[in-house]
């Protein structure tokens, strides 16, 4: 039995030995893999645990902002008062969104938005509830804190466009980026929380200007994400987006738009120096801030179904029959082509038989025998009807192309539209029908094809003022002055139409006489008026002696058109002057123009010819 | 009959006699304890507190505390049990087992569930409610108690026979199948591991030996395949490749890799570690708690700590072959085998040798109840140290 016994301890103590050395083997095993993982691995395993560690967080530059030609501001980064909800810190969020729902009267689409960003983010991430709070409503929600727990009033940059939406148009607005927008462009900013991107005008088309570089900062988070820690020392400071400046001028903007008052359409007043726009306004305008912060549905509705259309850019992207305007350009040709003597008469008696259409001239029983000077003055249609056959369409519309019909301007905007100046090869490509005489008698007053942008008119007009140079418009302020091509036309040509444009502001019968004129003293205007019409006149209508222009439907009625530019004698500014639907004899248009060419001139300084060299150095 | 119980009784009384009546004996016992294991001990429950304080990011409260509590509680209690007499730990192995089974059988009736399985039961007198225990944790030191006087009172001619093996494995699968239903498939894979090496170190013959290794590999395998609940299966899977889904249930042994490598040689210092302080290794508290001893002391910390495990492990082999009875052999070799693997299975888990299993690193791993059943386990071994030359009933049965 003591043996046995014996024999039993030695067993059991060789089988520990067993497992001992099993047990040895193993932590041999535990401690090379040690030896692999802090060794072997170790700079592999830092690299990890580095990248757990460290996150760049994008740090948002300021956009830049856009400023007229005297330095005011058009669009600027304004303190923008926002309420964010930190889920975590909410107690129960159900109640603490229909209390807010009360406060902010948030509509439920917003209720649902709020709810579907809570649930997407981590419960960290401050959710947007309402942002552009005005002060008021702001600083009451600072007292009542207490009462909201997790609920956080934040101030942040924002878009802000002064001026009551004067500016609109030119330049833009920002908004949210779209799916598309972020797919397109990579730019790591796009995916940033309440950041926005240009959408239309100068911010969309100089959007990579004004955006500039996002920043990085180095933060150090935990597993779920949140930031532990920053370092300052490791940071790309954000590259600031750029200013923009315009040549516009507010104030001028500002009496264009009090001069159009509730009435649609566009103006343009051009330096005829430099080409630079001092004013561009489509009318009537809306409220950029509106988009900034996202439209409601009733504000879309009513902007689109005003039937003036404030979202429509009609100075850069409105088609117009340049209308009587465009007579100019039939003299130009006329002349340069040497195809009449400015002295040769044509009688006018209101109408002219062609094939078998009738051509009409606007003045019941027409003008009787005018010659050049005195067709322009009264606008006597069946005189240029007679001077275009003689010319034909190929000159015209050449002489057309040259004074920037039919042309596309680059001034930094997208959308312009190039209207159409047409010519024989335009109507077989377009319409496949060849060109008939009729065509160039529609065009020769500038209706039938010929279509334009106020632009367009405003450009015609300051090359003709300028005389020598080809002038192109500019609208954003480069640091060197654009030098133009020769506009390539006899000086003596140009000098007698702008006589004649003379002649239409400041002699009895002309189209836009006034007696006191500009009202500037010596200073003179030229210009000439236009009609565009809107629709077909029927021969009743026109026998019946009782067609009154503003007995017609809004819609129907003629556009109003007038380009002009002053002083005579020493040009400076151009002006073209749209009005939709104003009524015949372009009266609201002269008069918008003529205040405005007043006021550019006030407000550069010129109220007689001595000093307007000294102004162009200055502004230059 | 009251025969019977007059010599329960005088049993049961006996050791708090010797406890409390005979000073000299106790003193003596005293001095005979291996002061060196309980030192080891003590020293890797204090570095437990401080890597629990690292852990919760220098957190006192967040648990450093109550483990600095508990292992001086436990300490206290270890040598407690050290002193009780080895007969009377022997008297009571069957009765301590069979109220052990019953109390997992009420854990599968009237359990408390915590995440998702069944382990607690609460201790209530008439509502109050005295403790919440974890029978599975106490079948941990049953199953070595029994499986030692089973093998003690077991001729060794018997280890082999049918009613050895049979005896064997009652003992060790009726709690193991009752600990696996909760379910808790660590702890019922440790108990069966337990009991194996046991009836491996009783004597079992190597041909009996390599037939069970063939049966119970196949129907481990067949179990995997078959008996596993998904989430089990998926610990499994996701050990076999754990870049399959990062930030699901791989993530652990990935972060945890990341924590023990990025510690390099001597590590990041104490307090310093990046993945412990950003929370990227869940668990460093409980059963990762090794990610921070690596992660902010390096290789050097690391080996040191095994090289402690390592020196208490041979300890307890060294005191089990001081003894000379079956029942005082088995006991520490049990307990020590129960110790190992706690460790192994931990530190392979977090070094990505092994499946996530909720297996905490003994006395480093915040948890009252692992501390305890550990603390007791070395007090029963210095128990049967101190009392190797105390009579034990020798085996009914004769040669």
């Amino acid at each position: 039995m003591v043996e046995s016994e014996i024999h039993n301890q030695i067993s059991i103590n060789r089988r520990a030995a067993i497992l001992g050395t099993l047990g040895a083997c193993l932590f041999g095993v535990l401690s090379s893999r040690l030896y692999y993982l802090q060794i072997l691995k170790s700079e592999d395993y830092r690299a990890l645990s580095d990248d757990n560690r460290f996150n760049f967080n994008i740090t948002i530059p300021s956009r830049g902002r856009i400023l007229d030609r005297h330095g005011k501001y058009l669009a600027i980064n304004s303190q923008n008062y926002s309420l964010v909800l930190i889920p975590e810190r909410v107690k129960d969020i159900e109640s603490t969104l229909f209390k807010l729902k009360q406060t902010l009267s948030l509509s439920n689409s917003n209720i649902t938005r709020i709810k579907k960003n809570i649930n997407r983010q981590a419960s960290f991430v401050p959710v947007l509830i309402k942002e552009n709070l005005d002060w008021a409503t702001f600083s009451k929600f600072n007292f009542q804190t207490p009462d909201f727990p997790g609920v956080i009033p934040q101030v942040g940059l924002g878009r802000f466009y002064p001026n009551n939406g004067l500016f609109s148009h030119t330049i833009g607005y920002v908004g949210t980026p779209s799916t598309k927008d972020i797919e397109y462009d990579k730019d790591p900013l796009l995916k940033q929380p309440s950041f926005k991107i240009g959408k239309t005008g100068i911010e969309d088309s100089a959007d990579k200007l004004l955006r500039g570089r996002p920043g990085k900062l180095k933060v150090e988070v935990n597993a779920s994400g949140r930031t532990v820690r920053e370092f300052p020392v490791d940071t790309d400071a954000p590259v600031n987006g750029k200013d923009i400046w315009l040549t516009l001028d507010s104030e001028l903007q500002k009496k264009a738009a009090e001069l159009f008052g509730d009435d649609s359409g566009g103006i343009v007043v051009m330096d005829v120096l430099t080409g630079e726009l001092r004013a561009m306004l489509s009318m009537p305008t809306f409220n950029g801030n509106l988009f900034v912060s996202g439209i409601t549905q009733s504000e879309m509705d009513k902007l689109n179904n005003d039937e003036r259309r404030p979202q429509y850019n009609k100075v850069l992207a409105g088609g117009y029959p340049p209308a009587s305007t465009f007579k100019m350009v039939v003299m130009l040709a006329a002349l340069e082509g040497g195809f009449i003597d400015p002295k040769d008469k044509v009688i006018c008696s209101q109408k002219v038989n062609l094939g078998n259409r009738t051509f009409h001239c606007w003045k019941r029983g027409g003008h009787g025998p005018v010659n050049m000077r005195e067709a322009l003055k009264g606008s006597c249609d069946v005189y240029f009807y007679e001077l275009s056959q003689k010319v034909g369409i190929e000159k015209i519309a050449s002489m057309g192309r040259r004074l920037g019909f039919g042309e596309k301007f680059s001034i930094g905007l997208k959308g312009l539209k190039s209207g159409i100046m047409p010519d024989p090869k335009w109507k077989k490509l377009k319409l496949g029908n060849s060109w008939k005489v009729g065509d160039t008698i529609n065009a020769s007053i500038g209706q039938g094809f010929v279509l334009s942008t106020p632009l367009q008119m405003a450009v015609m007009v300051a090359r003709i003022a300028n005389g020598k140079d080809s002038l192109t418009p500019n609208l954003i302020i480069e640091p060197n002055l654009k030098k133009f091509q020769s506009l390539g036309i006899n000086p003596s040509h140009i000098a007698f139409v702008q006589k004649c444009m003379l002649a239409v502001c400041e002699e009895p019968g002309g189209t836009a006489y006034k007696k006191y004129g500009l009202e500037l003293g010596q200073l003179q205007i030229a210009g000439k008026t236009g009609t565009g019409q809107v629709r077909g006149i029927s021969e009743q209508e026109r026998r019946s002696k009782l067609r009154r222009d503003e007995d017609l439907p809004w819609k129907l009625r003629d556009h109003n058109v007038f380009v002009g530019y002053a002083p005579f004698k020493s040009p400076r500014f151009a002006v073209s002057c749209l009005v939709e639907h104003g009524g015949t004899g372009s009266k609201r248009a002269i008069e918008i123009s003529r205040s405005i060419l007043k006021t550019a001139l006030e407000r550069d300084g010129i109220s007689n010819s001595k000093n307007i060299k000294s102004t162009i150095t200055t502004n230059a | 009959m009251v025969f019977q119980i007059v010599k329960i009784l005088k049993v049961l009384l006996l050791p708090m006699h010797n406890l409390f009546l005979d000073y000299t004996k106790t003193t003596s016992k005293l001095s005979d304890i291996n002061w060196l294991l309980v030192l080891l001990v003590f020293l890797l429950g204090l570095s437990g507190v401080a890597m629990i304080f690292a852990a919760t990011g220098g957190d006192w409260l967040g648990g450093a505390k109550q483990h600095f509590y508990r292992l001086i509680f436990a300490t206290f209690f270890m040598l407690l049990i050290a002193l009780i007499d080895l007969r009377f730990w022997y008297t009571i192995s069957y009765p301590f087992y069979i109220v052990i089974l019953m109390l997992l059988i009420s854990v599968d009736i009237m359990g408390v569930t915590v995440n998702g399985s069944k382990r607690w039961i609460d201790l209530q007198i008439a509502n109050y409610e005295l403790a919440r225990v974890q029978p599975s944790e106490l079948m941990k030191l049953g199953i070595v108690l029994t499986l030692a006087r089973f093998y003690h009172d077991l001729p060794r001619w018997r280890v082999s026979s049918v009613y050895g093996l049979l005896g064997a494995f009652v003992i060790i699968f009726v709690p193991m199948f009752l600990i696996m239903r909760q379910p808790d498939l660590g702890t019922a894979l440790l108990v069966a591991a337990t009991g194996a090496s046991i009836v491996f170190l009783a004597g079992i013959t190597w041909r009996l030996l390599a037939s069970l290794s063939v049966f119970s590999f196949i129907s481990i395998t067949l179990f995997v395949v078959f008996g596993l609940k998904p989430y089990q299966r998926e610990r499994i899977l996701t050990f076999l490749d754990p870049s399959h889904d990062p930030s699901g249930a791989s993530y652990h042994i990935i972060q945890s890799k990341i924590a023990l490598g990025s510690g390099g040689f001597n590590g990041k210092g104490f307090m310093n570690g990046t993945q412990r302080q950003l929370e990227y290794v869940p668990e460093n508290r409980t059963d990762f708690i090794f990610t921070v001893i690596g992660e902010e002391f390096g290789l050097v910390g690391s080996l040191l700590t095994i090289a402690i495990y390592i020196a208490i492990i041979g300890i307890c082999l060294w005191l089990s072959a001081q003894c000379k009875k079956v029942y005082s052999k088995l006991l520490i070799l049990g307990f020590i085998v129960t110790f190992s693997l706690y460790v192994f299975i931990n530190l392979a888990m977090v070094m990505g040798l092994a499946p996530v299993v909720g297996v905490p690193l003994p006395l480093i791993s915040y948890g009252g109840t692992v501390l305890l059943t550990v603390m007791t386990g070395f007090g029963l071994i210095l128990s049967a140290y101190i009392h190797r030359e105390t009579k034990l009933p020798s085996s009914k049965y004769k040669n």
